[in-house]
């Protein structure tokens, strides 16, 4: 093994991701993917990613394919395919629109049915009916303080940057060996064919360094993506994640430590088998959140409930108004510069 | 594609580099992609509503790269959250469409027969000369009411395409009536439709009733509300046959049997009289229901009953304080110290000296909620517990609440009667008229400048100035008229003339506009269908015939019906639509019995949609960022949101706005050469080709984009919505600018509240506070619908009826609305967007359904009832109710196989009851009028077993 020594770190950026007011839109996936991954090679990949769960999400299965650390050294789990993935299809239009076969042709993918996307699951959930269930989760490379994919790979190409936490890898060096695939837990490693590299979010690192938040948070419409250091004290991220405590990791004993951080899903009331309310069973199964989000997801979720109800009965909660976030930019912490005031001031330097 | 930065800027990058940064191979990658050459304001105005999204267009070698939400807002009102990041995936993912290969490009023409794909590409010239051979032939062979215009939301069309259609006398069908977005039971009880609080405003509510809305898919953008008022104290109510997107963010899921809203709703109606809990100084001041009926005719008493001068519309009601009868106001919802009874009955005395017996319409009403909807009576309907319809009708009456509706409940055969009903509701208890209550749907106007520049007959501030006098003048008239008349009725009746063809403030919205209906009545084959009676509501003692007949022959249309039947069809000009995705009754209605007749089928569009494949001639529009233009105004939103020229358009498009000035010239130029210019429209007013092309653009005054833009925005300021001083250039500078008045146009002045500048909007505060009168018959909300057929439908007052069996007797129950990937068809096929699913349409079954099929995830099955089929693979989902089959709208008919879409099992079925023609039961653009239906359809799914491409 050829990792580099872990330089000290000096702070950790983080976000945390408040599951109750997202709406599985595909905003931050999307704003991702027009912004970073429509090279050649990249088809499949969506650095950001949101998916119903209970599901089989993307790659297909990939709770299921181990990697993370065990005892200090990253651990080789499945090396996820292409096909795993899915998506990434294209399509003929030139033969539906010009081909003169008229109705006899159908826009469907060329390269046959399609099998599985970065979203196929969506909105299918689980439960029966009525008491059916699910829930979005959105997700991005953690840039873990413990990141088992820097440590796997034999060529040093990745490195964890200490001013910030950001993990980034050397496209230059990298020379697609994929161990750091198989090595992280989350499976938010991507291959590029084309150029015979892995890829992965790079924490929108030309926009932090210009101190605009990136994309995928500031583009969420439901303003619920919360972007900072995780030891800023004064901002929402310390709050949530340590002081109130509201906010958990996604699948803590992989072992990474990672800075991504979800307030965790309510759910309306279950329904008894005669059809009324059952006002003292949320409908998401608790054990199921806790194979997810740990076992403090209970706790959580009864701290959410008792602001809840604090303020329906007239009280106010500073949780909750944070988590309302009435002035938008106090989701980003530092990163409140505007991208669009940026890109004018350059244009108007003539570019030099 | 792949980022070329030039190497100057890759030099700068660098240099932005940390020293230290040993990484510097990646970093520069990324910062050359992050690298701009000019940013421009952006937002997306093909009838996605209400949108309104400011973005920023990011443009490098003069190729869109991407886009970003703006974020540019600031806090209207304290205390409630900012609308920041206003926007969704499609809007992010926008710019990927301008270069996608659907992309239309060039003009073309078809080589085959239409629908073949066989095209030839040719030039600007041959194809407008081609168009306007068609249109010169059409009219001197059928009359210009032989061109028709499908008409569309799309904001370009509404002013480019519809100036241009106006001007040769041609036919447009209504927007509404096309777009299927009139909700008749909100109408009916509230005289307008449109009643829209701005998003802002759902913050204030205390509980939030999710009812026929799915707001995680439709309304993106402005979900958070919902979230954040939760976290503010409200509880929200899901109340949806499936448990959907947005269900999974309330406190409550009410899983309703699809189509019974009405009983539920009632039964909450019924629990809050029985419970004592009713807001009662609300409902004898806003609604009808302390009006008096006669117990002989169960008319309301009015003037003419005690009096032969008497007025038709001058109702009362018995003062209980004097134990007298008394008049109910007209001109003001002011009591005037006067008590009205809501129960009793009471004995009038009539001028032959007969007594006739009164009652307050609430005794008929609490009558007829004992009688029928209880609440253990209405759960045996809508399969929802009786004590937790109470649980929800205490909830309301405590709190100030609002009904998320969208466009869904008014797209039911029986929705008027679901909407009346919730109506009542929230009428029982006080909520409308203030913040966090109401219903929603949509509205606009505001952008009068539109109006006023279609409007004018001479360039600049004077032409401007001559059209405000003449509206102005012609409301002070209406108003001298009749003194118990308020800005907002006075315009309502200019409005009604304007749909008469007299002329006036059109708003954009064309003065030969037909209902839709009447048109596809008449020469699209529905009028067979329609009569079909077993698809219809039983309570019907005639055929569906009879009954139009009556309307049309007793003039409730006036010439409505004559313009209608003289649109013998022979041109279509579709700008802005999709006629062929988006019809209920789709392909099998359209392409046999419409597109036989038509000589010529013109389709404007960004993109080759199903109905562009069925063209003869394509015309490519220029797509948002290669044009100027603006969002549909709302009051969801209450900012003119502008949309600038980024880029030049891609290939040979152009803006609508050039494209009909060069059609208006060549129709000019070819007329000319052809000599024939001067005709006749039915009316027998004379039109002219000859000065066609100059007076498009008022000889060449509003030539420009830009000269058009900077006009409408300044004449917007002479009508008061917009700040004084608002032209192109400080839009360019801000984006979006907040209205600060509502304008001229009646849709706006239906909000019936004042504009404040750091108050968040909310309709109907002028009934509530300033106590202006309704626009209905009894200028209150109303309740009771007195008509004969109503009284033979048994729904003059709000009631629960069965859906009919549209489509014939089968067993899975159709419900549908937008996707959460497109707006309409215009980003399914965005490469983009189209990962974000399956990459193809789906439609959702419950396990239970699709295992007694033997059908599996993704597998393609056969939809059908006696209507028609189509094809489609199947997505198996929990959240689906059993029986319950989801057929969400928006996919392109190309993209299933044989061409056949969701549309073609729907038979697009309207209501007989709304050809009726009483009170403010009349037409006018937008407003009243058959629409069809597609929700409660019902069909079968089987497995395919043998594609049809095999
Ligand atoms: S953009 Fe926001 S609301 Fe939409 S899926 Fe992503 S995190 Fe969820
Ligand atoms: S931080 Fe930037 S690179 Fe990473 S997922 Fe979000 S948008 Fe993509
Ligand atoms: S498509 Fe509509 S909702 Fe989406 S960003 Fe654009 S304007 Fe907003």
């Amino acid at each position: 093994m050829n990792a580099p020594e872990k330089a000290k770190l000096e702070h950790q950026l983080a976000m945390v991701f408040d599951l109750n007011k997202c709406i599985g839109c595909q905003t931050c996936s999307v704003a991702c993917k027009v912004l970073w991954t429509r090279d050649e090679g990249m088809e499949h990949q969506w650095w950001a990613t949101v998916n119903t769960q209970p599901g089989k999400g993307t790659p297909k299965n990939w709770e299921e394919m181990g990697g993370g650390e065990r005892g200090g050294a990253p651990v080789a789990g499945h090396l996820p395919t292409k096909e795993e993935f899915g998506g990434g299809w294209e399509y003929d239009f030139d033969r539906l629109f010009y081909g003169g076969k008229g109705s006899a042709e159908t826009l469907r993918p060329t390269k046959g049915a399609p099998e599985w996307g970065p979203n196929w699951d969506e909105d299918q959930g689980a439960g029966e009916y009525p008491n059916s269930y699910y829930f979005y989760l959105p997700r991005i490379c953690n840039h873990c303080t413990n990141p088992v994919c820097m440590e796997a790979c034999p060529r040093g190409v990745m490195h964890k940057r200490p001013e910030d936490g950001i993990v980034l890898r050397d496209e230059d060096r990298c020379r697609g060996y994929r161990f750091c695939m198989e090595a992280c837990p989350y499976k938010k490693i991507y291959y590029n064919h084309v150029r015979n590299i892995g890829q992965q979010c790079i924490f929108c690192l030309p926009r932090i360094e210009q101190g605009v938040a990136p994309a995928c948070a500031r583009q969420c419409p439901s303003r619920l993506v919360f972007v900072g250091f995780l030891d800023d004290k004064s901002g929402p991220i310390h709050k949530l994640v340590n002081e109130w405590k509201v906010a958990l990791p996604l699948h803590p004993e992989y072992g990474t430590s990672p800075n991504v951080f979800y307030v965790p899903p309510l759910s309306p009331h279950r329904l008894k088998p005669d059809g009324s309310m059952d006002t003292s069973a949320p409908r998401i199964p608790i054990e199921y959140l806790e194979t997810l989000f740990g076992p403090r997801v209970g706790a959580t979720l009864d701290k959410l409930k008792a602001e809840l109800d604090g303020v329906r009965n007239g009280g106010s909660s500073e949780m909750l108004d944070t988590l309302i976030a009435y002035q938008w930019q106090s989701l980003f912490g530092p990163f409140t510069e505007d991208p669009a005031e940026l890109a004018k001031a350059e244009s108007a330097n003539g570019g030099e | 594609m792949s980022s070329k930065a030039t190497s100057s800027r890759s030099r700068r990058s660098r240099r932005a580099v940390r020293a230290e940064d040993s990484y510097s191979g990646v970093a520069d990658l990324y910062k050359e992609k992050w690298t701009w050459d000019k940013v421009a304001w952006g937002t997306h105005c093909v009838d996605c509503y209400p949108g309104n999204c400011p973005f920023f267009v990011y443009v490098k070698d003069g190729i869109v790269w991407r886009e970003e939400q703006a974020g540019t807002f600031t806090q209207i009102e304290e205390g409630i959250p900012d609308n920041n990041p206003m926007g969704c995936q499609k809007g992010a993912a926008w710019s990927q469409q301008l270069y996608s290969p659907d992309r239309l490009m060039h003009p073309l023409k078809r080589a085959g027969e239409r629908g073949s794909g066989k095209w030839k590409q040719i030039s600007w010239d041959e194809a407008l000369t081609e168009v306007a051979d068609a249109l010169i032939d059409t009219i001197r062979e059928d009359g210009p009411e032989s061109i028709i215009r499908e008409g569309t939301p799309e904001i370009a069309a509404v002013t480019e395409a519809q100036r241009f259609l106006d001007m040769i006398g041609a036919v447009t069908t209504d927007l509404n009536g096309s777009i299927n977005d009139f909700a008749s039971g909100l109408y009916e009880t509230y005289g307008k439709f449109n009643g829209v609080s701005e998003i802002g405003d759902w913050f204030n509510s205390e509980l939030v009733l999710i009812w026929h809305m799915n707001p995680a898919y439709t309304r993106i953008p402005h979900f958070h509300f919902v979230a954040e008022a939760r976290y503010h104290g409200a509880e929200v109510v899901s109340i949806a046959p499936d448990y959907n997107a947005s269900a999974i963010h309330a406190d409550a899921f009410m899983p309703v049997r699809p189509g019974t809203d009405a009983a539920l709703a009632l039964a909450a109606c019924q629990t809050i009289i029985e419970e004592g809990l009713l807001d009662r100084g609300f409902v004898v001041e806003q609604t009808d229901l302390p009006l008096l009926v006669r117990a002989d005719t169960k008319r309301f008493l009015c003037a003419s009953d005690l009096d032969a001068d008497g007025l038709e519309d001058q109702f009362y009601w018995w003062d209980s304080g004097e134990g007298a009868l008394a008049e109910a106001g007209r001109g003001s919802l002011d009591l005037g110290g006067v008590d009205p009874a809501l129960e009793g009955a009471f004995e009038v005395e009539l001028p032959g000296g007969e007594r006739v017996e009164v009652t307050p319409v609430f005794e008929l009403l609490k009558a007829r909620l004992n009688e029928h909807y209880t609440p253990e009576q209405a759960a045996d309907i809508c399969g929802i517990d009786a004590n937790d319809i109470r649980w929800l009708a205490r909830k309301v009456a405590q709190r100030r609440t609002n009904i998320m509706m969208g466009y869904n409940s008014m797209k039911n055969y029986h929705g008027d009667l679901m909407e009346r009903s919730m109506a009542l509701l929230l009428g029982l208890t006080g909520n409308w008229g203030k913040h966090g209550t109401g219903t929603r749907c949509w509205s606009t106007g505001l952008l009068d400048g539109i109006a006023i520049a279609m409007a004018k007959e001479q360039p600049g501030l004077e032409g401007a100035q001559q059209v405000m006098v003449s509206a102005l003048g012609t409301i002070e008239e209406t108003l001298a008229e009749d003194p118990s008349l308020t800005p907002e009725l006075a315009m309502i009746e200019f409005q009604k003339q304007v749909a008469q063809g007299l002329g006036g403030f059109s708003g954009g919205m064309g003065e030969n506009v037909v209902p839709a209906a009447f048109f596809w009545y008449y020469h699209c084959g529905y009028r067979e269908v329609w009569n079909r009676r077993e698809w219809s509501d039983p309570a019907m003692s005639r055929p569906f015939d009879d009954y139009v007949e009556e309307a049309f022959d007793k003039g409730w249309w006036g010439e409505l019906p004559e313009l209608a039947e003289r649109a013998e069809p022979r041109v279509l000009i579709e700008c802005g639509g999709n006629i062929l995705r988006r019809t209920r009754g789709g392909t099998t209605m359209l392409l046999e019995h419409l597109w036989p007749k038509l000589k010529m089928i013109v389709t404007v569009d960004l993109r080759m949609s199903m109905t562009a494949m069925h063209a003869d001639i394509v015309l490519p529009a220029a797509n948002h960022y290669e044009k100027i233009g603006f969002h549909i105004p709302t009051p969801h939103l209450m900012n003119a949101t502008f949309s600038d020229k980024a880029v030049e358009p891609a290939g040979e498009a152009k803006p609508e706005w050039e494209i009909f000035q060069l059609l208006a010239r060549k129709v000019s130029e070819r007329a000319k050469q052809r000599g024939l210019t001067e005709y006749r429209d039915w009316r027998g007013n004379k039109l002219d080709l000859g000065t066609l092309g100059d007076r498009y653009t008022l000889d060449g005054a509003l030539e420009d984009e830009e000269t058009l833009f900077d006009d409408i925005l300044r004449d917007t300021g002479l009508s008061g919505a917009l700040p004084a001083g608002t032209n192109l250039e400080t839009m360019r500078e801000h984006g979006h600018v907040r209205f600060v008045d509502w304008g001229l146009s009646p849709m706006a002045l239906a909000q019936a509240s004042d504009v404040k500048a750091d108050e968040v909007h909310v309709p109907f505060r002028r009934h509530t506070e300033q106590k202006d009168p309704y626009p209905t018959l009894t200028r209150r909300a109303q309740f009771y619908l007195e008509h004969p057929w109503f009284f033979e439908a048994d729904e003059a007052l709000p009631r629960h009826k069965e859906p009919p069996k549209m489509g014939g007797n089968y067993p899975l129950h159709v419900t549908s609305g937008h996707i959460r990937h497109s707006i309409h068809a215009m980003n399914m096929t965005n490469p983009v967007l189209l990962q974000t699913h399956r990459g193809h349409p789906f439609c959702f079954l419950n396990p239970q359904d699709a295992a007694t099929r033997g059908i599996d995830d993704d597998e393609e099955v056969k939809v059908f009832n006696d209507f028609g089929s189509y094809q489609v693979p199947v997505k198996i989902a929990s959240s689906v109710r059993p029986g319950q089959i989801i057929l969400y709208n928006g996919w392109e008919p190309f993209m299933h196989k044989g061409w056949k879409g969701g549309s073609d099992v729907e038979p697009g079925m309207v209501k007989w009851l709304h050809f009726v023609s009483y009170g403010h039961l009349s037409f006018w653009p937008a407003q009243w009028q058959p629409v069809p239906f597609d929700r409660g359809v019902y069909v079968e799914a089987e497995k395919v077993v043998e594609p049809v491409e095999a």
